[in-house]
């Protein structure tokens, strides 16, 4: 019950992009396409599990004073075995992300989950949160970029990652004459990241109101009996 | 020569910026600009661990992994290198100066996590500069995050008196001015 | 890839490790100056709270 309502709350409320501001740099750099985003979504969560799991296996065996250079040395491990791993298998995706692969090694949400969590966790339950807090930060990464794609071309479209000729799938919503080169540039990167981190701020102000409200009423309730 | 490292040294100050065009170090950019005094702290010491992080992995790089094919060890290596340079710079600033570890030293930790180090580290390599454009760079690029830093926090300050919705109060109504400094900054590449 | 290599990057991996853990530690052991023991990062920025600088921890 407790572990579902963590994941949840990793999803929606505590979402790692929009809600803790961690991650940020990647975030606003690779959102210009659905691919870089479900490439860069599917590359964290798989460093987040692993790394989670491989802390969480070692815990009891690191003396407490030098836990975070050993959590270090494992992410950078792991983020390069990713990297190469993506550069053989995906070079498409390799050439668009660019610097953001290596730079997932000092992404905050890695390094902040392996203290946090995983540090004082069975392998299971920070596998899971691996997950959680992985696919919070897909959905951001996704939503941020479906909106800036389909705003600067007008067109939502995937191609393979490991096969950059075959095209997935290809909607053109927006006619080419009305679309805003504006998103594609660093402006539209800030000016969607802060809407959308204003609406989850608002949703949660909402949410806030409503249980107050909630509340009292319940107190006044009991204060009437 | 000398056209080509000015050149450089304006594209990576103004118009490749750290912060505003290539997105880096954004997550220290947020939290430390609430205060002009405590930007200026980070902005410095910013500066410095770049300026002597870089300087070590071009050489390390250069001298060690190339001549033993160990190319693949690059990442490794470099946030291995960012650390202990972090831990040393804080060692040093006890020890000599007091003073500057009472405005700097707080946020020296938080740099070893800091996307800008990492970045120049692999940029001096993936762009395969000689010394005298890793040195451009290298002083460049923090000079760069520094001088937006303290711009931001000037507005930031200003900010926290206006009337905001509630809604965008904090973080997010600073996005939206870190987007409009990044459409002033990208006015300047008629520089050159 | 052939073993001496592999042999020398094991080593020069260890070795800066080595030196990583060594200067933490030492580091760790140093005083603060006088004066300098409360300090806390004017930094409320991001919600990261499993950052070491965060107003929220407590001197450990």
């Amino acid at each position: 019950m407790n572990r579902m309502q963590n994941f949840k709350n990793g999803l929606i409320k505590d979402n790692p992009v929009f809600g803790l501001y961690l991650g940020l740099c990647s975030t606003l750099a690779i959102t210009t396409s659905i691919n870089n985003a479900i490439g860069m979504g599917v590359a964290v969560i798989f460093v987040l599990i692993l790394s989670n799991m491989i802390i969480s296996a070692i815990r009891k065996l690191v003396p407490d004073e030098i836990r975070i250079p050993v959590y270090i040395v494992i992410i950078a491990t792991l983020v390069k075995i990713i990297q190469m791993l993506i550069q053989a298998y995906a070079p498409a995706l390799d050439s668009s992300l660019g610097v953001f692969i290596p730079l997932i090694v000092v992404n905050c949400i890695i390094l902040g989950r392996a203290e946090a969590f995983a540090s004082k966790n069975g392998v299971l339950d920070s596998a899971l949160d691996g997950v959680g807090m992985g696919l919070g930060y897909l959905l951001a990464v996704l939503s941020m970029s479906v909106i800036r794609q389909l705003l600067s071309t007008g067109v939502l479209s995937m191609t393979n990652p490991f096969n950059e000729a075959q095209v997935l799938f290809s909607l053109r919503l927006i006619p080419e004459d009305f679309t805003i080169s504006m998103f594609s540039s660093p402006l539209g990167a800030f000016m969607t990241f802060a809407c959308l981190a204003a609406g989850l701020t608002a949703y949660k102000l909402h949410v806030q109101k409503k249980e107050a409200a909630a509340k009292a009423a319940a107190n006044s309730q009991e204060a009437a009996k | 020569m000398i056209g080509e490292l000015i050149t450089l040294l304006i594209t990576s100050v103004l118009l490749n910026n750290a912060v505003l065009n290539q997105f880096l170090g954004l997550c220290p950019f947020m939290g430390v600009s609430r205060k002009k005094s405590s930007a200026l702290g980070m902005g410095v010491a910013v500066v410095f661990v770049i300026v002597a992080a870089g300087i070590v992995t071009y050489g390390l790089y250069h001298l060690v992994l190339v001549p033993l094919n160990l190319e693949f060890m690059d990442l490794v290596t470099f946030i291995l290198v960012i650390a202990s340079l972090v831990q040393l710079t804080e060692m040093f600033l006890k020890k000599s100066s007091p003073a500057l570890y009472k405005s700097l030293g707080v946020y020296l930790p938080l740099i070893t996590t800091n996307c800008v180090v990492l970045n120049v580290c692999l940029v001096n390599i993936s762009n395969g500069y000689d010394i005298a454009h890793m040195l451009v760079y290298t002083i460049g690029t923090p000079l760069g995050f520094a001088l937006v830093l303290y711009i931001f926090s000037c507005i930031r300050e200003r900010l926290e008196v206006a009337d905001v919705p509630q809604c965008f109060k904090g973080n997010p109504i600073a996005l939206i001015v870190a987007g409009l400094m990044a459409m002033a900054f990208s006015g300047l590449a008629g520089i050159i | 890839m052939d073993f001496a290599q592999l042999f020398l990057a094991i080593l020069f991996f260890g070795s800066l490790v080595g030196i990583y853990i060594f200067l933490f530690l030492k580091n760790k052991k140093t005083p603060k100056p006088e004066g300098c023991e409360n300090l806390k990062a004017d930094c409320e920025g991001c919600k990261d709270i499993y950052c070491p600088n965060h107003p929220t921890k407590e001197e450990s």
